[in-house]
């Protein structure tokens, strides 16, 4: 029984807001769903990965989020209904079709899901994807918990259809992440195969089309706008007995502002904006004219603060507006209620809370940051390439499990923007630095946007090491299938795309591959590489040690040990390498043989061969 | 209301644990909320997940609102004392995973003697259970979190009923089932009988 598929309509289940996200699009009758995985958006592909065969309904992990947006905008615009979900910094690679798409507009209804992450809880920066919405002219939809996450996606399909426009559904960290019940209804099978009726005046986006086109997206916002006033989902909820004091919220932060309100005993109307773009103009104007003191709360960039004093300004209307402007909200990071409970406060101008003594002063604790697990590839590969540079290198990192490797003993890390900016940025840094360039890159990550890089290395001629870090999956988000991938969910039926062709493809004349457990041979390899007047490339291929076959004692080659009479007490296995099962306690270094992956890569770390195998 | 903040380490099964709880929540049709770390963190570093049983919007428990602090590993039980309050209770396991920095940056990770004394002064009591030791007996040495999960439930500080949990095991553990009750069962009755 899976719960996003079996849940019969009309019953109350426990939800991640990604699966009610995958559920409502299940209920609204998609037919092609299209993703690439990314916290905090991956269990919504994840989900329809489950169940695609039996609700048979297309779905599939594209090679990056362009292409992924571009496959669903396809059978949309055919006139099935289509999804494609994704993280905030994915919507950057598919944004160059999407400001476009809105301009051709849909057939079937046509929804993206971005999921944001205010704190970079697992991201590279904090983007509001709001602005994307703004920026393309696409009515844009914030659920604030799973129950909404469900019932908005299936409400995005509607609004997509009426008005022929894309629908961005924006969720956060704290809304993906968050588990809650959900009332379902009915799974729809929905239409799957449809006809493309042609219409190049439409869908061919030269500039005379576009020109024309810019215009309908026009008009259609407008239309929007009055759905927007009309709709539900913009809606007004009281605290105790109203009064002068309007919240107007969105999101996550319209959760934070409730109990925020309530701790605080205040009486107020609150203006939840569910369908915040277009925003419901009329709505805010009559809201802000009811009340005299408007307080807008929202995390990250001042949006419906900037929306809503232009509102105010437009309509000339008195009331004061507070918000990030005057330093009652944070810009930075995610919010929670304390943080908003001290913004209504000072909005409000009530008298801050007594600040309670913590009761014990807590001594530093030994912090606990993720690291690389044991028996991982990439330690060996960074082991190894430090051993064969002496650190005299410069790395251009990239983004994936490996990226842990930015932290000492491996210190591999020296720049890193954006997925495939490893590739890209070696060539700058071997054009102007006079030291060794390595760049690495996941196996994912060369896929989705390391191969344009390598092409022009070799087009340009331009000298560094790609070192493309083939662990067999997509690790960091969850371990799903990419183009190099042989084996995934059921719902997909996937041909595996050689990395080596496409490296040699390219171009490339020098490409080795390697197993990083052969610490030795690596090391060789990594030399050999720089000495290569261009660009020249190795393949560490080693499957992720979680998702590799293990012997009965669970080892993947041998589980060890470490003797400590041949011991010396270096420390090289704690300083030059890193494994969460060696552990030196008051200068004596062990090895537990329960975390012990059994990759026998720190036997070869040892210099005095004290690391042995367990029999 | 009754707010648990879970926490532990990654790969111990916390979300899983957060989500019997959820489940059995709503078995008793109650309203709950839960929060999970996903995504890196998980690679073996401090895991929080909350679960908020009752109506409430926001899915965090503020800075010293926990009611139980439910966790997995000694050291993370420090890390947590910032939510809890002279009437919080911290139920721990007194499993202990050395975090990679006591090795790398030569620290010390507190003995049980400072970790006991620090929780008394900061909650209003502290229940250690020998949560790994207890999965191995029951035969399933990889369900510590049921075990937890079964000390939370005897607390009877959820106001959810033991059958309640059982069918939520029900619901989220596809293999050795009853071996998973029984782990469930021994942290019931260790804390049932404590309390
Ligand atoms: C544009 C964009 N999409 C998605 C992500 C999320 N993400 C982070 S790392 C990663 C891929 C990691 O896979 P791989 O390169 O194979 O490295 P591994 O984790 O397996 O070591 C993804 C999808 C991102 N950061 N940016
Ligand atoms: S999940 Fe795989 S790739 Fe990621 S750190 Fe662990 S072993 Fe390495």
């Amino acid at each position: 029984m899976d719960r996003v598929l079996d849940t019969p309509a009309g019953s109350k289940v426990l939800l991640l807001g990604n699966e009610a996200i995958a559920r409502g699009a299940l209920e609204a009758g998609v037919a092609v769903a299209t993703t690439y995985p990314g916290t905090p958006a991956s269990e919504i592909g994840d989900a329809l990965a489950r169940v695609a065969k039996d609700a048979g309904i297309y779905f599939e992990y594209s090679t990056n989020e362009m292409v992924a947006a571009e496959f669903a905008m396809g059978a949309a615009a055919s006139g099935v209904r289509a999804m494609v979900s994704m993280k905030h910094v994915g919507l950057n690679v598919a944004a160059d079709a999407l400001m476009t798409f809105a301009y051709t507009g849909t057939r079937g209804g046509f929804v993206l899901v971005t999921a944001d992450d205010p704190s970079c809880h697992s991201s590279q920066n904090e983007q509001d994807n709001r602005y994307y919405a703004l920026l393309g002219g696409i009515p844009l939809l914030e659920p604030s918990n799973p129950q909404e996450c469900y019932e908005m996606t299936k409400e995005a399909f509607e609004i997509s259809e009426r008005l022929e426009l894309p629908v961005i559904v924006r969720t956060t960290t704290r809304i993906s992440h968050v588990r809650g019940p959900v009332t379902v209804d009915r799974i729809v099978e929905g239409v799957k195969k449809k006809e493309f009726v042609k219409d190049p005046a439409r869908f061919v986006t030269v500039p005379a089309v576009a020109r024309v086109r810019h215009k309908v997206l026009l008009d259609r916002l407008r239309e929007a706008e009055e759905l927007s006033e009309e709709s539900t989902l913009n809606r007004t909820e009281r605290l105790g007995t109203g009064g002068s004091v309007g919240i107007i919220t969105s999101s996550a932060a319209f959760n934070y502002a409730m109990d925020a309100a309530v701790e605080l005993g205040l009486s107020a109307d609150i203006l939840k904006l569910g369908f915040s773009h277009p925003a419901p103009k009329n709505k805010i104007s009559q809201f802000v004219r009811d009340h005299e003191r408007i307080v807008i709360v929202e995390e990250l960039e001042p949006i419906l603060e900037n929306t809503v004093r232009a509102i105010a300004q437009h309509s000339s209307l008195q009331a004061k507006v507070i918000g990030k402007a005057d330093d009652a909200f944070p810009r930075l990071h995610e919010f929670d209620q304390a943080i908003v409970a001290r913004g209504l406060r000072a909005a409000l101008s009530m008298a801050s809370e007594a600040v309670e003594e913590t009761p014990t002063e807590l001594q530093e604790l030994p912090e606990r940051p993720p690291v690389l697990c044991a028996g991982c590839p990439h330690s060996a590969t960074y082991f190894a390439v430090n051993k064969a540079t002496n650190k005299k290198a410069l790395f251009a990192s990239d983004i994936g499990c490996y990226t842990l490797g930015m932290s000492p003993p491996y210190s591999a890390a020296d720049f890193l923007v954006c997925m495939g900016s490893s590739v890209g940025s070696a060539g700058g840094l071997a054009k102007v630095n006079d030291k060794p360039v390595i760049a690495f890159i996941g196996d994912s990550t060369f896929f989705h946007a390391g191969i344009p890089g390598l092409i022009n290395a070799v087009h340009n001629g331009h000298r560094f090491l790609l070192m493309i870090l083939d662990n067999r999956t997509t690790a960091m988000t969850g371990h799903q299938p990419h183009p190099g991938s042989d084996k995934g969910p059921t719902c997909c039926d996937i041909t595996a795309v050689s990395i080596e062709n496409v490296v040699k493809g390219c171009g490339v004349k020098w490409l080795k591959v390697v197993d990083p457990y052969d610490v030795k041979t690596t090391v060789e390899a990594v030399k050999e590489a720089l000495e290569q007047p261009e660009v020249s490339v190795i393949i560490a291929r080693r499957e992720c040690a979680l998702i590799a076959a293990r012997d009965a004692k669970g080892a993947i080659t041998k589980k060890h040990y470490i003797d400590q009479e041949a011991c010396k007490k270096c420390r090289t296995c704690v300083d030059k390498f890193q494994c969460p099962a060696i552990s030196s306690i008051d200068k004596v270094q062990t090895i537990d043989e329960a975390l012990c992956a059994g990759c026998g890569v720190c036997a070869q770390v040892c210099p005095y061969k004290a690391i042995k195998e367990v029999e | 209301m009754v707010d648990i903040y879970l926490v532990g380490v990654g790969g111990q099964g916390i979300i899983t644990a957060s989500r019997i709880i959820g489940d059995a929540a709503i078995l008793s049709g109650r309203n709950v909320l839960l929060s999970e770390t996903h995504g890196m963190a998980q690679r073996g570093g401090s895991v929080v997940c909350t679960a908020r049983i009752g109506d409430v919007h926001s899915p965090l428990i503020p800075d010293g609102r926990a009611d139980v602090i439910l966790s997995f590993e000694l050291l993370e039980t420090l890390r947590a004392l910032p939510r809890a309050s002279m009437k919080t209770l911290v139920v721990s396991s007194t499993e202990r995973i050395v975090p990679l920095s006591v090795s790398t940056k030569k620290l010390r990770y507190p003995s049980i003697e400072e970790i006991t004394a620090h929780v008394e002064r900061a909650a209003k009591s502290f229940l250690p259970i020998d949560a790994a030791k207890i999965a191995a007996e029951s035969g399933v040495p990889m369900s510590s979190n049921i075990v937890m999960v079964g000390a939370l439930a005897g607390t009877g500080m959820t106001g959810l009923q033991k059958g309640e949990f059982e069918k939520a095991i029900e619901m989220s553990i596809p293999r050795k089932l009853p071996e998973n009750k029984t782990a469930f069962a021994r942290g019931y009755e260790i804390t049932d009988r404590a309390l």
